[in-house]
């Protein structure tokens, strides 16, 4: 049976461009179904009352974060518990943009400037759970979850930037009250986050712990959940802000 | 003397005395003993509770102070009722130009019949008056200079009294001419102007010392009190006397001259007692108050025993010299401690000292001259007087502008200048008197406007800042504090500084909510705003002392003028944050508007190249478009972030390109990369990478960052097959490249290297001084 992909993107060129990377990524066949907007992306996923009722969903979804109707975050955070692996393409890089994308529950994102090379590679490492992780974003997580886990049950009321967007590493803190375990990083995942807010790449940050590749990658992805669960509820916040922006 | 604070300890020192009307006010008169040296201590606090002692000792001060006023009150009213019930002819008389008695007006029709006559005796019941001379005039003994003449003016002037205290006396006229007249109490109404002003005055000055007293009886306060009493005990002598003209009552005539001069020793030696005592208590004080005190008191009594010949002379020579001590104290207390309060005490020291030693001179000289009239001795006199109840009346609130009180003041002093001079013209230069007068006006309005330039200096001072130089300076410290929150006191303290030249500056943590004169006009205390965010109470404040290098005294205008400066900080601040916020807005704006349009269209353009040398074309342009929104949208790059940025996306693409990257970054401060600085570097080392990849087919690019020292060096060496690099043609990207490093003020060069490979060098020697780009 063909792997379901959804691609949720207004330019058309950009659309037919993501379709050859998707299926220049893959050997399994697919089925590509394209949108251009918000609208007939939900229109294509369905209702989303029991995700497990689904008799055949997609396995991939490529969301754009900025479509005529909206903004692909509002679309994240509908499909919290869908079980397809979500990747955000997009033309913005700075972590303004990226990390609430990410807490709204993307696994991973593609920048559409790449190289088609370069996307495709970086498309498999996502499926195969080896998302990226830019020294912008590691600084964020890095000050996301230690005002988490030092939070005290201040409630902080600075806004967060979103309407402001380019502006970079400035601290979101999401902490409210005590940290769950889940929301709170290991001594490892830390020292992972710290290495990758420097600039390092994986393989340096592999052979500096003493560990294998593939353990700081699956700090990484860690990383990634951790973010996801403990951000979920505010992430649905902060999409539906961002839709009405 | 007591010790200061020794009867009221709860008394904070300085500004937190309270005058009984409760205005909380610091005053010379409040001011501590001993400054201390850290006078950030918790007395300039506002205070802002009062014990239940305290308020009940309050409410004692009161009555009691209602108690003095009602008696002082008291004391002038008896004085004028006895005054309008005395005896006397009705008639004005004057001085004619033989130096007789001539009648001026009389309201009298009897005598109104005899007006130009000139005087020339009174007979009562008992004895006949001879009135050869115009002594019978001059009021008080006080301003007779010759002992023999103040006998026969007492003599006189006993025999007068005696005449109008009967029924009738007989008026003897030059020609000859007998007048028989019933002498009357003349009633209130008639008693003159200068009786109920003089009054007035010295009501005044009784009710400032009692005031002064019961607010703290502190040794400076007391010394002040005697001042201001024997002050008014003179005034209320002259208004007795200057109602009479003929006859001074029995027990003025008696007590006349030596409580006049009781008073003038006593006031003399309380202000040497006071220049002891302030600004600041100088070493060897008890001795010189003892010392002043001893003489005046021996003075007196040698005088009431009658062994004191030539008592107009020891009076007048003893003040100027006791004079001379006060203003040689005060210069000496300046050096101690630059208070500025000594500087203006001594200039009025200096000016009441000459105008007394030039009222002594002018009388000596008039002396015995048939062609000056007595009587303008005691207006000279009465004058002075004047001048110095108003200048006690003032001392207390120097610092607090009390223009009308101090132009009085200065009024009166050049109104015994004038007199004295006019005196000494007739007297030396035997000028007639019209001539003497005019010029004795003109020159004591030369005098009056020189000495109160003088003094003005001191209490409002030359404008240090000019005022467009105070609003650049304003703005300029409005936008660094934008930047710099934390830096407001220092900016504020240099502000302050400019504007006041004080010899000293301090910040501490005190709270008041606006400007206040403290320690008696020699320091400012002005809180710290808290600039840019919410409205809040100040927690910090900064202390000045001293102003204009301690030559001048701080007024209220000056609290005023701060706080308005400080208010104009606020709003500059404010107006620089609403400018800055929609600059960033507007370019938040356009970045957008660039990235969003322009960026989706260079993005179908990529996807469209015809050739993979276009779409790499328009991927650099995209990407330079990204890096130009990102430079407009954030204000500022910390160089360690932007540094690793750069590894991440160089070594993303290098790995893409299969070339290895040995990357090394140093830097001794972590500076703050402007928006000029971050994109430049970036697109330098983007432009050079990219080169790399496309032309030099090399396995590894080293790439080396230096910062030490504000010296920015970066070479970045490949190992590939390029060659001869002065033969290069540089196209748009090395020339961009050019172009950058030339905006940062820096050199860029390319060379071989062995064994094979380019090196590109780029050094930047001042990385800073471009800052403000």
């Amino acid at each position: 049976m063909a792997v379901r992909v959804l691609i949720v993107e207004d330019n058309p060129v950009a659309r037919s461009f993501l379709t050859r990377v998707v299926k220049e990524s893959f050997s399994d066949a697919l089925t590509i179904t394209e949108a251009g907007d918000l609208e007939s992306a939900r229109r294509q996923i369905g209702p989303l009352g029991n995700v497990a009722a689904v008799a055949d969903p997609f396995k991939l979804i490529l969301v754009d974060l900025e479509l005529p109707d909206g903004n692909g975050m509002e679309l994240l955070a509908e499909l919290g518990q869908y079980p397809a692996t979500k990747i955000v393409t997009t033309l913005y890089s700075d972590d303004d943009h990226l990390f609430p994308a990410l807490q709204c529950g993307a696994d991973g994102y593609l920048l559409k400037e790449d190289r088609f090379e370069v996307l495709v590679e970086e498309l498999q490492k996502i499926v195969r759970g080896q998302p990226p992780l830019s020294p912008a974003i590691a600084r964020r997580l890095l000050t996301h979850f230690r005002s988490g886990s030092s939070g005290s049950g201040v409630v902080t009321t600075d806004p967060i930037p979103l309407s402001t967007g380019f502006q970079s590493s400035r601290p979101v803190p999401m902490g409210r009250g005590a940290p769950l375990d889940h929301e709170r990083l290991t001594p490892r995942e830390s020292e992972v986050l710290t290495y990758l807010s420097k600039g390092f790449t994986i393989k340096e940050i592999a052979s500096l712990m003493g560990i294998k590749w593939f353990t700081v990658n699956d700090h990484i992805k860690s990383i990634y959940k951790k973010l996801n669960v403990s951000s979920r509820a505010e992430a649905a916040v902060l999409a539906s802000k961002q839709g009405l922006v | 003397m007591a010790q200061e604070g020794a009867a009221e300890p709860l008394r904070s020192p300085g500004t937190g005395n309270t005058w009984p009307g409760g205005r909380s006010s610091p005053t010379w008169t409040g001011l501590p003993t001993n400054l201390p040296d850290s006078v950030l201590d918790a007395g300039w606090n506002e205070r802002t509770d009062d014990t239940p002692n305290d308020r009940h000792w309050k409410g004692q001060r009161l009555a009691l102070l209602i108690l003095l006023a009602l008696i002082g009150v008291l004391v002038v009213a008896m004085t004028i009722r006895a005054l309008a019930d005395t005896p006397r002819i009705a008639a004005q008389w004057r001085i004619d130009s033989l130096g007789r008695i001539e009648l001026a007006a009389s309201s009298d029709p009897a005598l109104g019949a005899h007006i130009g006559q000139a005087l020339t005796g009174v007979m009562g019941p008992g004895d006949a008056v001879a009135l050869p001379d115009t002594l019978a005039l001059q009021r008080t003994p006080r301003w007779v200079v010759q002992d023999a003449d103040r006998e026969r003016q007492q003599a006189t002037q006993l025999l007068l009294v005696n005449a109008l205290a009967s029924q009738s006396v007989r008026l003897f006229f030059a020609d000859g001419s007998k007048l028989q007249l019933q002498p009357a109490p003349r009633g209130l109404a008639a008693l003159p102007v200068a009786t109920w002003l003089l009054g007035g005055i010295a009501l005044a000055l009784y009710m400032m010392a009692v005031l002064v007293v019961l607010r703290s009886a502190s040794a400076r306060n007391l010394v002040y009190a005697a001042m201001a009493l024997c002050q008014a005990g003179n005034l209320l002598l002259m208004a007795a006397e200057i109602a009479l003209e003929f006859g001074l009552p029995v027990p003025l005539l008696r007590w006349g001259m030596p409580l006049h001069m009781a008073f003038d020793l006593f006031t003399a030696a309380a202000m040497v007692t006071a220049t002891c005592l302030h600004p600041r208590r100088l070493p060897g004080s008890g001795w010189i108050a003892l010392c002043a005190w001893g003489a005046a008191i021996v003075l007196v009594a040698m005088f009431s025993a009658g062994a004191l010949p030539s008592a107009w002379w020891w009076i007048q020579i003893t003040v100027i010299l006791v004079g001379g001590v006060g203003i040689g104290l005060l210069s000496w207390s300046y050096q101690i401690e630059p208070h500025p309060f000594a500087i203006v005490l001594r200039q009025f020291g200096i000016v009441t000292t000459t105008t007394w030693a030039l009222l002594t001179i002018a009388l000596a000289a008039s002396d015995g001259l048939r062609s000056v009239p007595h009587n303008i001795a005691d207006t000279g006199a009465a004058i002075w007087y004047v001048y110095l109840a108003a200048l006690l009346l003032l001392v207390p609130f120097l610092a607090r502008s009390q223009n009308v009180l101090r132009e009085f003041a200065l009024l009166a002093a050049v109104g015994t200048v004038a007199i004295s001079l006019y005196l000494l013209f007739v007297a030396v230069f035997t000028l007639g008197q019209l001539p003497a007068l005019t010029l004795s006006l003109f020159v004591s309005l030369g005098v009056y406007s020189a000495v109160r330039q003088w003094i003005l200096s001191q209490l409002i001072g030359s404008s240090v800042l000019t005022t467009e130089r105070m609003f650049e300076q304003l703005y300029r410290i409005a936008r660094e504090v934008e930047a710099r929150p934390e830096r407001v006191p220092t900016l504020l303290s240099q502000l302050l500084s400019d504007l006041f030249e004080p010899l000293e500056v301090k910040v501490g943590d005190l709270r008041t909510r606006r400007s206040r004169v403290a320690g008696d006009g020699s320091s400012m205390l002005i809180p710290v705003p808290v600039l840019g965010g919410e409205e809040s109470t100040p927690t910090q404040s900064i202390l000045i002392r001293f102003a204009q290098r301690g030559r001048r005294l701080f007024t209220a205008e000056d609290a005023r003028l701060t706080d308005r400066v400080v208010e104009q900080l606020r709003r500059a601040v404010h107006f620089d944050k609403a400018v800055e916020q929609g600059r960033h807005e507007e370019r938040l704006r356009i970045a957008q508007d660039l990235h969003d349009d322009i960026g989706a269209r260079l993005l179908t353009l990529m996807y469209k190249a015809q050739s993979p040398e276009m779409e790499d074309y328009v991927r650099h342009t995209l990407q330079d478009l990204k890096t130009l929104t990102r430079g407009l949208a954030a204000s500022n790059h910390q160089l360690s972030h932007a540094a690793a940025e750069w590894k991440s996306d160089l070594s993303h693409r290098l790995t893409a390109a299969h070339v290895e990257l040995k990357w090394v970054f140093e830097f001794d401060v972590d500076i703050l990369l402007t928006v000029v600085h971050w994109s430049a570097l970036t697109r330098i080392l983007r432009e050079l990478v990219s080169n790399a990849i496309a032309h030099s087919q090399a396995q590894q690019l080293e790439i080396d960052f230096r910062l030490l020292n504000d010296r920015l060096e970066l070479t970045i060496t490949d190992d590939g097959v390029g060659q001869d690099p002065h033969a290069w043609s540089h196209g748009l990207g090395l020339g961009g490249v050019r172009k950058r490093v030339k905006q940062l003020g820096g050199e860029v060069e390319w060379r071989e290297v062995q064994p094979q490979g380019i090196r590109c060098r780029v050094v930047i020697r001042d990385l800073s001084a471009r800052w403000q780009l």
